[in-house]
């Protein structure tokens, strides 16, 4: 039971802070489906960092670095959507899928040229970063818990202060319901979306960087991270936009998919001789009925994916 | 010289020409990064694909190879491009194809059915897979990119679960269907000799005709107005008495047949099979998006496109290998439908430097 | 010295790509009056209003506050020089407070929190002051468009706004409604607010007005002080002839009855309460009915229903004796109901589409479009537009393959009005058919509307005007919250009389005729 629990918490943590960055996106009027590529380059960015110092840094500086260079990465590569979908108007679907080939193709070009300047004949597409990994660990009990869970909650609760009581939030949302609004009342509405769309990087960078951290202190980058950002973006929807909601749906979304992970220790489950596939199916199938349940009445920000255009009449 | 410089297609081809140009050119810096020696070599040996060979044989053979990775890129571009044009971005065509695929292996090695009914088979399921997307879409109002992501997920584990039936016992991959099913491969019409390889056949012929026949339907039908007329303006679309929720699913299943179809095309050739332990969606869908928007979402286009971005990626292969890895070419194919969402500027700017010498004439 | 102008606007040019919107426009406004810009639609005073406020920067010519010259970059400068300005289409969010709203973009925050306290005090002392009632804490989704153009108001006097702009400030409000506008505007001005008045309002300007600036087709007319003027004179500098606007027409001989509502309810989407609430009414032929009201009680969805385009939550549509409560949109089209939709771009035409194919809209799939295969008949599509497009003085750049959205509004709403005549509809319904057109423009409409009655045609005209309302009916039925609340006779019913069942004041009982 508490090993569901903890991977609850642990897939929960992922799906939240991927979450909280659509939502930011999403609220400033920009629609970021690149979240899945923004999360591999976070993840890139962290797992190179945690190869490169673990071991020679104090545990908690690690962790600090490796955050810090994966949001980092997170906000460098949202440029590419915020320039192509704040300036040129371009289609924020198309330029979203791209940004998700080219997050694992680049990912994987980056790890497969580091691997094979060591070694001419390692072709594998892997990051080893077991040591630092282990500095993120929280032992409370029989719980191992992590920093990602500390973080992804406070994300949350700050999330909601930002977009509910700041001047930032108002702002923001405005330029996402109704920009000619703002605009008129002097807000400039591309610096509210390039920052709506750079805190979804972070976040998303962040979130990236949780998900690899479930791995065994290693991570293959030529696979991806499976779905997750748009996985996120279905709690996103099925949050409502809201911090406080996207939470409560990111719990039941992470623990859906933990189950696949722990079902074998739990023997009633495990009896039923479901083939593995199902339960790893489950989140996509369960995020499938939450959209088509919820959908109809849609709380999206209105003006979220029409470019903002200063000079049209 | 004006007209042709204000037609649409035009300057369509002119920015996916720099679109590809500038694609090329962050392969090429990638390369140099990487190690600067052998840049030059490595960008060439993506760009002459086989023509890198010395001998006829091998030339016409990597070529031929090349054309059967076209034709389902190709379908699954004319997937992407017929939903575009009636406002949807099918994102699913990568799922359509995987169970396209498993559908036509499942047809051939269990079943034991000829080529054609397979081919049928998986267009069936590809149009099962798309209809989905367009249900959710037409009556609960879900956003057809989240839908059909899910289901590219969904589709690629029931396909390993169904394809688990025809896996080699020592091998994660399925039986070739040469030896197990030779009913089921797809004829190859004398194509086989001409190219000196037992892949080529009828399917790249078959696709290029579906672009006609996507081409024709658009443009000169009344199915191709109604649809287009919704997805540029779904809500004239219905005060003109177009069904537009009967038109949403029928385009999504049109849509989902021709990417399903596009997996029967490449696994019926045998020139590859299922790899049981995929735990990604292939690529092949989402390199039809590129293909789409680098054809400049005309169907006709869609055929150079596709052969343009396959011949990359199967040069990728050509890389040296113990410097560079192939997923160079992916890179590129990923920064060309980037820049594709730049198009429309492209145009602006070209329109507008028109304009701009016309004022200067007059 | 003290300046006799807050504001002077200098030889103002600006163009749009095709189009010259303000040429070289002089405008001088003196503190505390009341100061109208008139002009057609189309004439360049949103322009001119926008470049006053900082939203498109002028190609040539100076801004003068106080006699010294000023930049105006973005509306943060204007704010700055005191200038504020209530949009013709409010600039509200609509899933934030009132109280939200009027704050954002001048926020005080404490430690970076949001603090409202203060503005809500303030807000409250000056709705009290210039009688501006407003609810801070209701959303704007859930409040009338009265309580929002206040909003709106507050906005600027919140901002401690000198200089008011106020753009088409009537255009949705009830006579009532304008009256109390047009004492608060006075209020203001007897505060030393100086208020810029658009409008095309010949009445409003005379009644509120201390003078009046004239634009023509992006051109300066001239200024005139209203109490040396008449409307007449006002009119044809506005028009720049003398223009009739009153509509020529015979009596009408209403006949059989061609459309009979009975009992149609039509649910809301946004509230509880019914978009439309059991109406019953026919429409004869030979006749044009008016629905009167204030926008937003139930028109929209009434014609919705009538046309299919939203489902009716019970009642009963019969049209020319058969039912077609249950028939499809395409099925209504084709047994005889025409419709010239309230919002042309979002349901009238196709804009990427050629004219030709729009002019196909409703019937591209009749044989004489579609041979058998499904193949359209491209030749025959091009003689019927040619025809229609010299029939109704369709003007376009390319003839009939130019694409519509470069057309203007004007010759937009002409290929949609040749569409659904020409089909010959036995019902012809008009959702505000002339909204955001010239006089010229209106002129060709309103003689197609009368035309299509002496055919023998019935029309059911939707129209927020009270004017075109008045001049084109031959039977008024107001709308009041969904529900038809009183029937006239144009001829003999007086706008302050139609005012008071437009607002809820009054109500009869109405028997369908």
């Amino acid at each position: 039971m508490t090993i569901l629990i903890q991977y609850t918490l642990v897939y929960a943590s992922i799906l939240s802070l991927v979450a909280l960055g659509g939502c930011f996106s999403e609220h400033s009027g920009v629609i970021n489906l690149g979240l899945e590529g923004t999360m591999v380059i976070g993840a890139l960015g962290g797992a190179l960092t945690m190869n490169a110092i673990e071991g020679s840094l104090p545990g908690l500086m690690v962790v600090l670095i490796a955050l810090i260079s994966a949001a980092l990465s997170g906000l460098v590569y949202t440029m590419l959507l915020a320039v192509a979908a704040i300036h040129f108007n371009a289609d924020q679907t198309l330029v979203g899928t791209a940004m998700n080939m080219l997050g694992v193709a680049f990912a994987t070009v980056v790890v497969k040229a580091i691997n094979l300047s060591h070694d001419s004949s390692n072709v594998s597409a892997a990051v080893k970063y077991r040591t630092a990994q282990s500095y993120f660990v929280i032992k409370i009990g029989s719980m191992r818990l992590s920093w990602f869970m500390i973080i992804a909650f406070a994300a949350v609760i700050i999330s909601f202060v930002v977009l509910y009581k700041t001047k930032f939030g108002l702002r923001l949302m405005a330029c996402g319901e109704h920009p000619q609004a703002a605009d008129s009342v002097g807000i400039n509405v591309y610096k509210m979306r390039w920052a709506g769309v750079l805190i979804s990087g972070v976040l998303g960078g962040l979130g990236g960087l949780t998900y690899i951290a479930i791995n065994n202190g290693e991570c293959e980058f030529n696979t991806g991270v499976c779905g997750y950002g748009f996985l996120a973006l279905a709690v996103m929807i099925f949050g409502k936009w809201k911090p406080q909601n996207i939470f409560l749906a990111s719990l039941l979304f992470g623990f859906f998919r933990a189950l696949s992970s722990v079902y074998m220790g739990i023997g009633w489950l495990n009896n039923m001789h479901i083939p593995n596939a199902v339960y790893i199916m489950l989140p996509y199938i369960i995020s499938l009925i939450v959209l088509a349940l919820t959908s109809k009445n849609s709380a999206a920000p209105k003006a979220e994916g029409i470019p903002y255009d200063k000079g049209a009449r | 010289m004006k007209k042709i410089l204000k037609n649409d297609g035009f300057q369509s081809f002119v920015a996916s020409i720099i679109c590809i140009l500038i694609g090329l050119l962050v392969g090429f810096i990638a390369l140099l990064i990487i190690e600067p020696s052998g840049a030059v070599d490595g960008m060439l040996a993506i760009i002459k694909n086989f023509m890198g060979y010395s001998s006829d044989v091998a030339r016409t053979k990597y070529f031929a190879n090349t054309l059967v990775y076209t034709a389902p890129l190709l379908m699954c571009s004319l997937s992407i491009l017929f939903s575009y044009k009636v406002g949807m971005f099918n994102i699913g065509a990568a799922g359509q194809y995987v169970v396209g695929v498993a559908a036509a292996i499942y047809a051939a090695l269990i079943l034991h059915w000829s080529w054609f009914p397979c081919m049928v088979l998986a267009a069936l399921a590809g149009v099962v897979w798309a209809v989905i997307v367009g249900l959710l879409k037409a009556y609960c109002n879900v956003n057809e990119v989240i839908s059909g992501i899910m289901l590219n997920w969904i589709g690629l584990y029931i396909t390993n679960i169904v394809l688990g039936a025809a896996k080699m016992p020592s091998s994660p991959y399925t039986y070739s269907l040469a030896k197990y099913a030779d009913t089921a491969v797809i004829p190859n019409i004398g194509l086989d000799k001409m190219f000196k390889s037992p892949y080529a056949g009828l399917a790249l012929p078959l696709a290029i005709l579906f672009a006609i026949v996507i081409w024709v339907i658009l443009d000169k039908t009344k199915l191709g107005y109604e649809l287009k007329a919704t997805g540029c303006n779904k809500n004239a679309a219905k005060y003109a008495g177009m069904a537009e929720k009967k038109n949403i699913v029928l385009t999504l299943a049109i849509s989902g047949g021709l990417a399903g179809l596009g997996g029967a095309f490449l696994y019926l050739t045998d020139i590859t099979q299922w790899f049981l332990g995929a735990n990604s969606v292939p690529d092949m869908g989402f390199n039809g998006i590129a293909a789409a928007f680098l054809g400049g979402l005309n169907p006709i286009g869609t055929i150079f496109a596709s052969y343009f971005l396959e011949h990359i990626m199967q040069g990728g292969s050509h890389l040296d290998l113990t410097t560079y890895c192939p997923e160079v070419s992916d890179m590129i194919s990923a920064i060309i439908i980037y820049l594709c969402g730049f198009v429309g500027f492209m145009k602006y700017v070209m329109n507008k430097r028109r304009d701009t010498k016309k004022g200067g004439e007059e | 010295m003290e300046q006799e102008y807050v504001i002077e606007m200098l030889n103002i040019t600006k163009r749009f790509p095709g189009i010259v919107a303000n040429d070289n426009i002089s405008l001088q406004l003196k503190k505390g009056e009341i100061h109208a810009l008139l002009g057609e639609n189309g004439a360049g005073k949103s322009t001119l209003m926008s470049v006053l406020f900082g939203l498109y920067p002028p190609e040539e010519g100076v801004i003068k506050k106080d006699g010294k010259e000023v930049k105006i970059n973005n509306p943060n400068d204007a704010n700055d020089l005191g200038i504020g300005m209530v949009h013709q289409h409010f600039k509200l969010v609509e899933c934030f407070t009132v109280l939200e709203n009027i704050i954002l973009g001048v926020e005080t925050t404490k430690g970076g929190i949001l603090q409202k306290d203060d503005a809500r005090k303030k807000v409250m002392e000056l709705s009290d002051k210039y009688g501006l009632a407003i609810d801070p804490d209701a959303l704007i989704s859930d409040i009338t468009v009265g309580m929002q153009q206040r909003t709106e108001i507050l906005k600027m006097l919140y901002r401690d706004n000198e200089i008011l702009i106020f753009d088409e400030p009537t255009a949705v409000l009830t006579p009532q409604e304008i009256k109390e506008l047009m004492q608060i505007m006075k209020n203001l001005a007897a505060e030393g607010k100086s208020i810029l008045f658009i409008s095309h309002k010949l009445a409003e300007i005379m009644e509120v007005a201390d003078r009046c600036s004239v634009l023509r087709k992006g051109k300066y007319i001239g200024t005139v002080n209203t109490s040396e003027t008449t409307m007449e004179k006002l009119s044809a500098m506005m028009v720049g002839r003398d223009v009739n606007f009153h509509v020529e027409k015979a009596p009408a001989k209403p006949a059989d009855v061609v459309l009979s509502v009975e009992n149609m309810t039509v649910a809301s989407k946004s509230h509880k309460k019914n978009a439309v609430n059991n109406v019953s009414l026919n429409v004869h032929a030979g006749e044009i009915v008016c629905i009167a009201g204030i926008d937003g009680n139930g028109q929209s969805e009434f014609v919705y229903g009538l046309t299919g385009l939203e489902p009716l939550a019970s009642g009963k549509l019969v049209l020319n004796g058969k039912d077609i409560t249950h028939d499809s949109i395409r099925k209504r089209n084709v047994e005889g109901i025409g419709h010239i939709p309230e919002d042309r771009h979002k349901h009238g035409l196709v804009l990427d589409y050629s004219l030709e194919d729009n002019l196909i809209l409703q019937n591209y799939f009749e044989e004489r479009f579609v041979n058998k295969f499904g193949f359209l008949k491209r030749k025959n599509i091009r003689d019927y537009a040619n025809k229609l497009i010299e029939g109704y003085d369709v003007r376009s750049g390319q003839g009939p393959i130019t694409r519509v959205g470069s057309m203007s509004g004007g010759n937009q709403q002409k290929a949609i009005i040749a569409r659904e005549i020409e089909r010959d509809p036995s019902l012809l319904i008009a959702v505000q058919p002339t909204r955001g057109l010239d006089v010229g423009a209106i002129e060709f409409v309103h003689k197609q509307l009368v035309a299509e009655r002496d055919a023998g045609k019935g029309v059911l005209l939707v129209s927020l005007e009270l004017d075109e309302v008045l001049d084109v009916s031959d039977r008024i039925l107001v709308m009041y919250e969904g529900e038809i609340v009183g029937e006239f006779d144009p001829k003999t019913v007086t706008e302050d009389e139609l005012g008071l069942y437009m607002s809820g004041a009054k109500r009869d009982e109405v028997t369908v005729k």
